[in-house]
C-alpha cells in the first residue's frame, strides 16, 4: 500500500513548473504598454520632464563652466606675482627682496623659475646706439632691472643672442637684453659685431634681443639690464615703482607657491611682501555650478518624483482595470511572481523609455542653447548614458507597490466579475 | 517495475470529504463535506441555483482556491495542500478554463489569445503558432485566427476561449457557465462543440444554469445548499462510450 501510494505520488508529480521566460516577459510587458499608447505616453511625461531637465541642466552648466575654462589662460594659471607692498608705503628707495631671492623661491616645490624685476625709476631713460659725444640720436625707452631668474620666469623668447645670466648678475656687468622693438628703433639688426647701447651715458653690451615676452609686456618695449647693475648705477627702486617677483609654477601649484613665497623670502617679516595667485579654476567652477545647479537640480528632482508618482498611480489603476486579465493569467498557470514581474517590467519600461526620451530632449536643449550662444557644447557622456537607466530605476521603484498588489489579487475573486 | 501489478490510471478528479467554509465573520459553510470522482473522458454537468456552491466547487477543482477540509487529487496528485508553485504548474498543464465572460484580451488576435496559454506552460516560441492554429482548427475557427475579439461574435469568442483552454492538451476542461452570455442558437452550437470534444477524448466538467446544456452531459450533478446529489445521467448511446465503461461513474 505504501509503495503503491509512493509510486502514485511519484507518477503524479506535477509537470515542469509554469514559467515566464525573460523574452515572454518582455513581449507581454511591451504589449501591455502598447495596448494604451496614449496613456503610456502621458504616464512617461513626468519622467521625460524630470530626466530631460536633469540632463539639460547638467549640460548647460558644464557648457557654461567650459566657457570659463576656455578663457582661463594656462599662462595665468601658472603665474604668481609677489609685490613689495612695503615699498608703496614709503617714498624712500626700498627693496625688500633679499639678494638671493631667486634661489630662495626656486627651492619651493612646484616652482619652475622665479626672479625679481622693476622698472628703473627714470621717466624715460635716454638710450642711444652711439655715445652722445659722437652725436648719437638718443630715444626715450623704459629701462628694466631684472634678475636672470626673472627673464627665465617671464618665458622670454630670444630673436638673437643670449639672455644675461648669473655671471653678469654677480659681477654687475654692464650688459643688456633689448626688445626687438627697441632694437629696431636703435638701428641694431644683429649682434655679430657686439653692438652697445648707451643708457644715460653708460655703455652696455647688447647680449640678446627678445622677440616676445608673454608674461612681462613691459619687456617687449625697453632695455633690460641685470638687477645688480641697476642697483649699482641707479640705486634701489623708488618713486612708487616697487620691485616685483615673477614666479613661474607648474600647473596647479600656483596656490601653494603663493602661500609659501613671502615666508620663504622674508621669514623675518613676510608681511612686507604680498603674493597674488590666480583664482583657482576649480574654485571658479564651483562657484558657478553651485549657484546654478542647486536650484535647478532641485526642480528636476521634483519633476522626477512627480514622474515616479505618475507611473505608480497609472500602474496601480492598470492593475485594478486589468484584474480580470490577472485572474485569467493565474488560471492559465501564472504564479504570483509572474504577475508581479509583468507589472514591474511595464513600469520599468515606462521609466526607461521616459528616461530615453528625456535624455534626448535634454541633449537637444543643450545643443540649441549652445548653438545660440556660439559656445562649445560640453556634456559628460556618462550623464547621457546613465539617464535612461535612472529613468528605469525610477519606474522600477514606482512599480513595486502596484506589482505587489497585482501579485496578491485572488484569481477566484476577480474572474467572476 | 514489471513485478508490480498494473494499476488503472487515476481518475482525473477525486474529491474526498472536501468542504469549504468562507472565513467570516460570520463563517459561511459553502460546501458540506463531499466526495466526487470524475474519470477520464467523462462529460459531467453541475447545476444548481445561485449561491448553492457551484462557483466554490469550480474554484476548488480549478485550483483557484484551497479547500478548508478534505483532499483534492487531480491525475492522482494531491493538489489541495500543494505549494502554489505546483498548483500553478497543474493549472498550466492539466486544466483548461472556459469562462462565462470569455476573458479574451481585447487587443490581441484570436491566435494571440490562444498563444497566451502557452506562455506559462513554457512551450517553445517557434511551436506556439502551429499549436494555436491546431487548437483553433479543433473549434472550427482557423479562418478567424487573425481577427480581434471585437470582430468576433459571442459564439466565436467562446470558441476562441475553448481553443485557448485546449491548446496545452489538458486532462480536464473546466467550463464555468460557458453559454451564460450566448443566445439559444449559439448555445446549441456550443453544446455540440463540447459534446464533440468529449467524443474526441476530452474530460469535461461544465457548470451551468442551462438545463439544455446540462442535458448533453453523461452525468448530471446538482448542488443545493452546499450538498452534492448525483442525478442519473442520460443513457449513453451504444458504441459511443467505448472503453470508458471499464471504469464508469465513481
Amino acid at each position: 500500500m505504501r509503495t503503491a501510494r509512493a509510486r502514485r505520488r511519484n507518477r503524479g508529480a506535477p509537470a515542469e513548473p509554469s514559467r515566464l521566460r525573460a523574452r515572454d516577459l518582455g513581449s507581454e510587458a511591451l504589449a501591455g504598454l502598447l495596448q494604451r499608447p496614449g496613456r503610456s505616453v502621458l504616464t512617461m511625461l513626468g519622467t521625460v520632464l524630470g530626466i530631460g531637465a536633469f540632463v539639460a541642466i547638467v549640460g548647460l552648466t558644464e557648457t557654461a563652466t567650459g566657457q570659463i575654462g576656455k578663457e582661463f589662460n594656462v599662462l595665468d594659471a601658472t603665474q604668481v606675482t609677489v609685490t613689495d607692498t612695503a615699498a608703496y608705503r614709503t617714498s624712500k628707495p626700498t627693496l625688500d627682496f633679499p639678494p638671493n631671492s631667486d634661489g630662495q623661491v626656486d627651492r619651493i616645490r612646484g616652482v619652475i623659475a622665479a626672479g625679481v624685476w622693476w622698472t628703473v625709476p627714470m621717466s624715460q631713460a635716454s638710450v642711444s646706439a652711439l655715445p652722445q659725444a659722437s652725436g648719437g640720436n638718443a630715444i626715450g625707452l623704459p629701462v628694466i632691472a631684472a634678475t636672470p631668474g626673472a627673464l627665465q620666469a617671464s618665458g622670454a623668447r630670444l630673436a638673437a643672442g643670449v639672455l644675461f645670466n648669473e655671471f653678469h648678475q654677480a659681477r654687475a656687468q654692464q650688459v643688456a637684453v633689448i626688445s626687438q622693438t627697441a632694437a629696431a628703433q636703435l638701428g641694431i639688426s644683429n649682434l655679430e659685431n657686439q653692438p652697445a647701447v648707451f643708457i644715460e651715458g653708460q655703455a652696455f653690451t647688447v647680449v640678446g634681443i627678445i622677440a616676445n615676452d608673454p608674461r612681462l609686456p613691459a619687456m617687449n618695449l625697453g632695455v633690460i639690464v641685470p638687477e645688480s647693475t641697476a642697483i649699482h648705477l641707479w640705486g634701489l627702486p623708488r618713486n612708487g615703482r616697487a620691485a616685483q617677483m615673477l614666479i613661474h609654477t607648474r600647473l596647479g601649484a600656483a596656490q601653494v607657491v603663493a602661500a609659501q613665497a613671502p615666508i620663504a623670502l622674508r621669514p623675518d617679516n613676510p608681511k612686507l611682501l604680498s603674493a597674488a595667485a590666480p583664482v583657482s579654476p576649480a574654485k571658479l567652477r564651483r562657484s558657478v555650478t553651485t549657484s546654478l545647479n542647486t536650484v535647478f537640480l532641485a526642480l528636476a528632482g521634483i519633476a522626477l518624483v512627480v514622474g515616479a508618482v505618475g507611473i505608480a498611480n497609472t500602474t496601480l489603476v492598470a492593475v485594478l482595470e486589468r484584474a480580470a486579465e490577472i485572474g485569467l493569467r493565474r488560471a492559465l498557470g501564472a504564479r504570483p511572481r509572474h504577475i508581479g514581474a509583468q507589472f514591474l517590467a511595464e513600469s520599468t519600461a515606462l521609466g526607461l523609455f521616459g528616461g530615453l526620451i528625456g535624455a534626448s530632449l535634454g541633449v537637444l536643449t543643450t545643443l540649441v542653447v549652445t548653438v545660440y550662444h556660439s559656445w562649445t557644447a560640453l556634456l559628460d557622456p556618462r550623464v547621457v548614458l546613465a539617464a535612461p537607466f535612472v529613468g528605469g530605476i525610477i519606474g522600477l521603484l514606482a512599480g513595486l507597490y502596484p506589482a505587489l498588489r497585482a501579485s496578491t489579487l485572488e484569481p477566484a475573486d476577480v474572474l467572476r466579475r | 517495475m514489471t513485478t508490480l501489478p498494473r494499476e488503472p490510471p487515476p481518475p482525473v478528479i477525486r474529491l474526498s470529504a472536501v468542504a469549504y467554509t468562507y472565513r467570516g465573520p460570520p463563517p459561511v459553510r459553502a460546501l458540506k463535506p463531499l466526495d466526487l470522482v470524475i474519470n477520464r473522458g467523462e462529460h459531467v454537468a453541475v447545476t444548481g441555483p445561485s449561491g448553492s456552491g457551484k462557483s466554490t466547487l469550480l474554484n476548488l477543482v480549478g485550483l483557484l482556491d484551497r479547500p478548508t477540509e478534505g483532499v483534492i487529487e487531480i491525475d492522482g496528485l494531491d493538489v489541495g495542500a500543494a505549494p502554489e508553485r505546483d498548483r500553478a504548474a497543474v493549472r498550466a498543464h492539466r486544466i483548461g478554463f472556459v469562462f462565462q465572460a470569455f476573458h479574451l484580451l481585447p487587443h490581441r488576435t484570436a491566435a494571440e489569445n490562444v498563444m497566451l496559454a502557452q506562455v506559462y506552460a513554457d512551450l517553445p516560441r517557434r511551436r506556439r503558432f502551429g499549436a494555436a492554429m491546431a487548437a483553433l482548427g479543433q473549434v472550427g475557427l482557423a479562418h478567424r485566427a487573425n481577427a480581434l475579439p471585437t470582430a468576433l461574435s459571442g459564439g466565436e469568442r467562446q470558441r476562441v476561449a475553448i481553443a485557448r483552454a485546449l491548446v496545452n492538451n489538458p486532462s480536464l476542461l473546466l467550463c464555468d457557465e460557458p453559454t451564460g452570455n450566448l443566445d439559444t442558437a449559439t448555445t446549441a452550437e456550443l453544446s455540440d462543440l463540447l459534446e464533440s470534444l468529449c467524443r474526441a477524448g476530452t474530460t469535461l466538467l461544465v457548470i451551468t444554469h442551462n438545463p439544455a446544456v446540462a442535458a448533453r452531459a453523461q452525468r448530471q450533478i446538482t448542488i443545493s445548499d452546499g450538498q452534492l446529489e448525483e442525478v442519473t445521467g442520460r443513457p449513453v448511446p451504444a458504441g459511443q462510450n467505448g472503453d470508458r465503461d471499464a471504469h464508469g461513474a465513481g
